[in-house]
């Protein structure tokens, strides 16, 4: 219980020396002990464990235009801050909060925990390869840590946990970056070819956080098919480490976008054609985009070497036919499982799927 | 609808990739390699020979890494204008300190030892959390503004841009620290702070004037109460929260002072704008409309542990520690004087006087 004497005498301390005292008795939630919580078994004091209380109500739309902490007492001379989003089901999901955690916990150090010493000369073709892909990989990182980062400015104290997990994909985005720009100038073969970039359009260009969110899951799940071949396509220990270390960052980034879409689906399903629409967009940039280095430098790869490139072709179709299949896959979990029978004509080439027009003869 | 048997009927064969290995004979520098030292392969060691040329100014708004070839064929505009001058962005030391800020993560979940938070007088706590309610909301605005500027930042200039990806990550987790030590021992959050000058920062179009509010003044400013924080703090959980927040603020002061060197060495023309920003921005941090009404009076109530003429007595020690540093890092970015010419705020420049 609050100790009312304590209070009183140190207010009149505080008023005799001319000093503001309202912080002291105002109406605070007293008694919310989040510590009591913190067990080493429970993993500390994680972000989740504070929401107890009028500390945990995520209001469905937040009213505030200020930086002002959710649970605390607004004072309203502070100026608006230019925030757009104020609707829960813009950004939500129920992960955000644990992911955060996660994301510190899984944190990693591209410059001491790659066992960059296990590197050794593999042939030019080979390392020229790895480079082209690297240098694409590094594009990558850049492209989601600046867009994801752009965001932040975006969206109110009111979601927090969002903010908060936006964060660590920022931090990941920059160490995509560099962790495969280092392996790229490490080992004598230097950056490839940059990428045409058309298809990162659609993450740069979105006007709704939403249209952002269905565009990373594209390119984030494509990505994670392509990582999840790490011990195939990794020469050394070194790369087999970023492959699987990416992987795991990918995979949380992933679990956020396709539980808040899944949120955003349930809380707004007149929404789904707009989202379509975005993924329409996001993929006939990817389909137009036309920058075939990426498959070829796998193939070289595959193949071990230019001369084995042209067979290991099949290989890197069945790697691109898997990217599509996880991409729809990531959509039927959030409740756009129907976004199959709509799917890019290119992009149904890449999965092996028959043309729409072939499916609609299909009697039902 | 379709049944999935049905479909799984009609599957093809997929699509097979053009094979192009034209990308196989670029004209890009080969035989450049890096070998990991003690702090094993950090930034710094791989920016060599034309990887570690950084270009005074860059019109490449696309996501190509410094020192690839450009693609073939046409190719998009990323984002409507980025800043391409060196001088507007670039620090020497981002490079360095983004390693460092890597290599220096922790986590406010377990590195804090939240079991030596023991029950505190109310007034103790309240003054606490009211003070935990304002960094939080302070450190809000602070992740907000890098990520403003992310899409500005050149590819080519990428160090400054990681740097700040960096710091987008520190803030988050001085958001999140001060969230919980406000939420962790029974006081919760208290009174918002009135701006206290966050909108100026946030709203800055200029990245150099932005990084002289943020990073010098006001991060300047917070850095050294917190390497103070033996003075505020009751237990081993605030000191630590205090040092471990100190020693990310450090890393975010340092770029702000190596970047606004380097812009004041390839751009002196500039150095009047930074006055004139810091001009401005001084005048916000002591107008006591804009201040924030809870916070001195909680962090007096602190430094005094109750007692409020020692708090007081304490708080210009701080003020002018504060101020003594400030000075100091415009002196070392080169934009010293400012006290000589009673150019500094009064209020600012009154705090030296104190004892």
């Amino acid at each position: 219980m609050p100790d009312s004497d304590v209070v009183a005498a140190a207010k009149k301390r505080l008023e005799e020396s001319g000093l503001p005292s309202d912080w002291l008795d105002a109406p605070v939630h007293w008694g919310v002990k989040a510590k009591e919580q913190a067990t080493p078994e429970n993993g500390g004091l994680r972000f989740e464990y504070l929401n107890v209380d009028v500390y945990g109500e995520v209001p469905e739309v937040w009213q505030n235009n200020t930086e002002i902490p959710r649970g605390a007492i607004p004072d309203t001379r502070t100026e608006q801050m230019g925030y757009s989003i104020f609707n829960k089901a813009e950004v939500w999901s129920d992960l955000c909060a644990g992911l955060y955690e996660d994301a510190i916990a899984d944190r990693w150090n591209s410059s001491a925990d790659i066992p960059w010493d296990t590197l050794e000369p593999i042939g030019s073709d080979l390392e020229r390869a790895v480079c082209q892909i690297a240098t694409l990989m590094s594009e990558y990182g850049w492209t989601k840590a600046q867009t994801t980062g752009r965001w932040l400015q975006e969206i109110s104290y009111g979601y927090i946990e969002v903010k908060l997990f936006l964060g660590t994909v920022v931090f990941d985005g920059a160490r995509l970056y560099e962790v495969w720009r280092k392996r790229a100038l490490a080992n004598g073969g230097g950056l490839g070819r940059g990428g045409r970039n058309w298809k990162f359009l659609p993450l740069t260009q979105s006007y709704t956080f939403s249209e952002f969110c269905v565009a990373s899951i594209m390119h984030d799940s494509m990505l994670l098919a392509l990582l999840r071949h790490g011990e195939q396509l990794a020469q050394t220990e070194a790369e087999r480490s970023i492959y699987e270390l990416c992987q795991k960052d990918i995979e949380r980034h992933l679990a956020y976008f396709v539980d808040h879409m899944r949120y955003l689906m349930l809380k707004e399903p007149v929404r789904r054609e707009e989202i379509h629409r975005y993924m329409n967009k996001a993929e006939w940039y990817l389909a137009k985009d036309g920058d075939d280095t990426l498959y070829s430098a796998l193939a070289v790869v595959m193949g071990d070497g230019r001369e084995g490139a042209e067979e290991a072709m099949v290989d890197v179709a069945e790697l691109r036919r898997e990217q599509v299949e996880t991409y729809l896959g990531y959509l039927r979990q959030c409740h756009l499982g129907d976004r199959e029978d709509r799917l890019n004509e290119e992009l149904r080439k890449w999965a092996g799927i028959a043309p729409e027009e072939e499916v609609e003869k299909i009697p039902v | 609808m379709v049944t999935v048997d049905k479909l799984e009927e009609m599957r093809l064969e997929p699509e097979v990739p053009e094979l192009d290995l034209s990308w196989l004979n670029l004209d890009t520098e080969w035989g450049v390699s890096a070998e990991p030292g003690r702090k094993g392969l950090t930034l710094q060691q791989i920016n060599k020979s034309l990887y570690g040329d950084i270009p005074a100014t860059s019109e490449d708004s696309s996501a190509r890494p410094r020192g690839a070839a450009a693609p073939e064929g046409a190719t998009p505009r990323m984002t409507p204008w980025v800043l391409g001058d060196a001088t507007e962005t670039f620090s020497d030391s981002a490079a360095l300190l983004y390693d460092e800020a890597v290599s220096r993560q922790w986590s406010s979940a377990t590195d804090i030892p939240w079991d030596t938070l023991d029950e505190l007088p109310e007034d103790i706590e309240r003054a606490m959390a009211q003070l935990c309610t304002s960094l939080t909301e302070v450190e809000f605005i602070a992740g907000d503004v890098p990520g403003k500027w992310l899409p500005r930042i050149a590819a080519d200039h990428f160090e400054s841009g990681l740097f700040l990806m960096s710091q987008v990550m520190d803030e988050a987790r001085h958001t999140d620290v001060f969230r919980k030590r406000a939420l962790a021992n029974g006081g919760g959050l208290l009174l918002q702070g009135g701006g206290g000058g966050l909108r100026q920062i946030l709203e800055a179009e200029d990245f150099t004037q932005m990084s002289s509010m943020l990073h010098i003044l006001g991060e300047g400013f917070v850095q050294s109460l917190f390497r103070l924080g033996e003075l505020i703090a009751h237990n081993e959980a605030e000191k630590r929260i205090f040092r471990l927040a100190a020693q990310d603020e450090s890393r975010h002061v340092a770029y702000g002072v190596t970047h606004l060197k380097y812009t004041l060495e390839n751009d002196p023309d500039k150095a009047e704008e930074v006055h004139w920003t810091l001009d401005m921005f001084e005048d916000t941090l002591v107008d006591p409309d804009q201040a924030n009404p809870g916070l001195a009076g909680a962090l007096v109530y602190l430094l005094g542990d109750g007692d409020v003429d020692e708090g007081w007595r304490l708080f210009w020690h701080v003020r002018r520690k504060q101020v003594l540093e400030y000075l100091h890092r415009l002196d070392v970015a080169g934009l010293g004087g400012r006290l000589e010419t009673g150019r500094l705020h009064p209020a600012l420049s009154g705090a030296l006087d104190e004892n």
